[in-house]
């Protein structure tokens, strides 16, 4: 029976071994990822146990003070970046979700204005926090004369993440078919209620994925706030948005320039807390990421 | 008279183009996108519950003149026509014409099914519901997809989400969603490509049940389908001009019968006899 055509000795399928070559190329990418990662277990278990013996209710109950360590808090810093992040969320959200609506959905792309604005939203995600800081303090504390408040910090956080919201929306807005908008078009809806009840529905999870690593980068910047010249010694919590306020960040970085050792170990307690909150967004982030997830 | 062994339709149909009750009159349609003119000088008539078939070779121009007849060539940036699409003696690229009042009346069926990542119920109801249509749903989504032949198929799963139903069956709740705006016309741009042949002849006896309401345009790669379905065939193909520029053209629109028999141009013989495309 000569059913195959080359004889049966001939046949050989063991492999010859795979060249070296693309095993070294498998270990040079492992271990690029292994930098990553190992860097970053070594931070928190730094972090972890250097902030250990003042990881308990004292930090999230009490207010910060220079003179008695053993009883000073963040509670004003967590309070304010609470503030901060939930105003920044309710000013930066809206605006940079309709910003990216009109530039996925409206704009005509064949324009020289709207690839300007297209190319100038690029940039400004890219211009350092400070920058936004200095705009913070120059147009929103002094010339509108907000002051140092809540909102100044809000508005100037908000600039900041602006652009990434709005590109991260615009992804999220790409990522649905443009079957889908030729359907729902296609049977007599307005542009608006295509956007409104197809658009919008199916890219809300990639909006807010976004949306929250965009807001979980904003917790962490100090450097505006340093610009804005925010209080570190502040023994309230905020009571509005015109209250003086503080953020944990620059908490943070206040307890760490102090002199005595007691308030270095409460700077880490303070960065635990702070990662906390950032871990705590992420993993929603994941969460809402996962769960809404959709199949085309 | 000898016939070629495919089931022909329509004996019911006059003998000459000129005598259908028309729905649409095209008359000198030139299609462009920005300069480029992708289609050139098409004139033809879509009789009304008729079904009429556009064929020929891929980049022939079919598919773009089938969005003129919804504008949905509208959507992209550039694109405009020369010449005149008239519905029933309306111009449809009128300077008062809505585009979305054109689609309220001219349905459309795309290539790939694209149901809304939406319940069955909410598919169907769409239409209606963004058309301002708020009572009596219930029966709108019941007689949509009756009529589409997926009731049976789908009445106890209503709540489910579309894209759990085979590619068939989408298509067929994307014709349901169309009918429940209550179109006159339905366009269909290739839409039994995706499909396998019993979903496709399932689609194919539903467009002989349309076909009692409704006037049916359908694009098809598939010469047995046009053969099978329609009433009507346009043939098209793509010239090349003496700059090097392809253009869509019209080259024979008559009944299918004739077009399959004995077709009056060269071209359509090649294309049909599958000499060429």
């Amino acid at each position: 029976m000569a059913i195959l055509s080359t004889p049966r000795s001939q046949v050989d399928l063991v492999g010859k071994g795979r060249p070296l070559r693309e095993h070294l190329f498998r270990i040079a990418l492992l271990s690029s990822l292994a930098i990553a990662l190992i860097f970053l277990a070594l931070l928190l278990a730094y972090t972890l146990t250097e902030g250990w013996p003042r990881l308990d209710s004292r930090l999230w109950e009490n207010f910060p003070s220079v003179r008695r360590p053993e009883t000073a808090g963040v509670l004003s810093g967590i309070t304010g970046t609470l503030w901060i992040i939930g105003l920044t969320a309710l000013m930066a959200l809206p605006t940079g979700v309709l910003a990216a609506i009109y530039l996925e959905e409206y704009a005509d792309n064949t324009r020289w204005y709207n690839r300007l604005i297209e190319l100038n939203i690029a940039n400004l995600a890219a211009v350092p926090s400070i920058v936004y800081g200095i705009l913070g303090l120059g147009i929103i504390a002094r010339w509108l004369d907000f002051g140092f408040t809540v909102m100044t910090g809000a508005v100037t956080i908000s600039l900041l993440v602006l652009p990434i919201v709005i590109i991260s929306a615009r992804e999220a807005i790409r990522a649905v078919p443009p079957s889908i908008r030729e359907g729902s078009l296609a049977l007599g809806a307005t542009q608006w209620q295509t956007i409104y009840r197809q658009v919008l529905p199916a890219s809300i999870p990639g909006i807010a994925t976004g949306s929250i690593l965009a807001l979980s980068r904003a917790i962490g910047e100090a450097a505006p706030f340093l610009m804005l010249g925010a209080a570190t010694l502040v023994r309230f919590n905020p009571d509005g948005v015109w209250s003086s306020f503080t953020v944990l960040p620059l908490q943070i970085y206040n307890l760490i320039s102090q002199s005595r050792e007691e308030f270095h170990i409460l700077a880490a307690a303070a960065i635990v807390v702070l990662l906390a909150i950032l871990l705590l967004m992420n993993s929603l982030a994941i969460w809402l990421r996962n769960r809404y997830q959709k199949r085309w | 008279m000898t016939q070629p062994n495919v089931t022909l339709r329509g004996p019911d149909v006059p003998n000459t183009p000129g005598s259908l009750d028309p729905v649409f009159t095209v008359e000198d349609l030139s299609v462009f996108y920005g300069d480029y003119e992708a289609v050139r000088n098409v004139d033809m008539m879509i009789g009304r519950r008729e079904i009429t078939a556009m064929i020929g070779p891929s980049g022939c121009g079919k598919s773009t003149v089938l969005r003129c007849f919804n504008r949905m060539n509208d959507l992209i940036p550039g694109a405009h026509i020369k010449g005149k699409i008239l519905y029933h003696e309306e111009d449809l690229y009128g300077d008062h014409v809505d585009p979305i009042e054109v689609r309220r009346r001219i349905g459309m069926v795309f290539q790939k099914p694209n149901p809304f990542p939406k319940p069955i119920y909410d598919n169907v109801a769409y239409g209606p519901r963004v058309n301002g249509i708020k009572k009596n749903m219930d029966s709108i989504v019941e007689e949509a997809l009756q009529k589409a032949a997926l009731w049976d198929e789908v009445k106890d799963k209503l709540k489910q989400n579309a894209l759990s139903l085979s590619g068939g069956q989408q298509q067929r709740l994307c014709i349901a969603r169309a009918i429940a705006v209550k179109p006159e016309v339905i366009l269909m741009d290739e839409p039994c490509s995706a499909l396998d042949p019993i979903a496709t002849t399932k689609i194919e006896d539903l467009m002989q049940e349309l076909r009692q309401e409704y006037t049916i345009l359908i694009v098809t790669h598939n010469m047995q389908q046009a053969a099978r379905v329609s009433d009507r065939t346009a043939f098209f193909t793509a010239d090349v001009d003496d700059a090097g520029v392809r253009h869509g053209r019209l080259v024979e629109f008559d009944q299918t019968t004739r077009i399959f028999t004995k077709p009056s141009d060269k071209r359509t013989e090649d294309y049909i006899t599958g000499r060429f495309g």
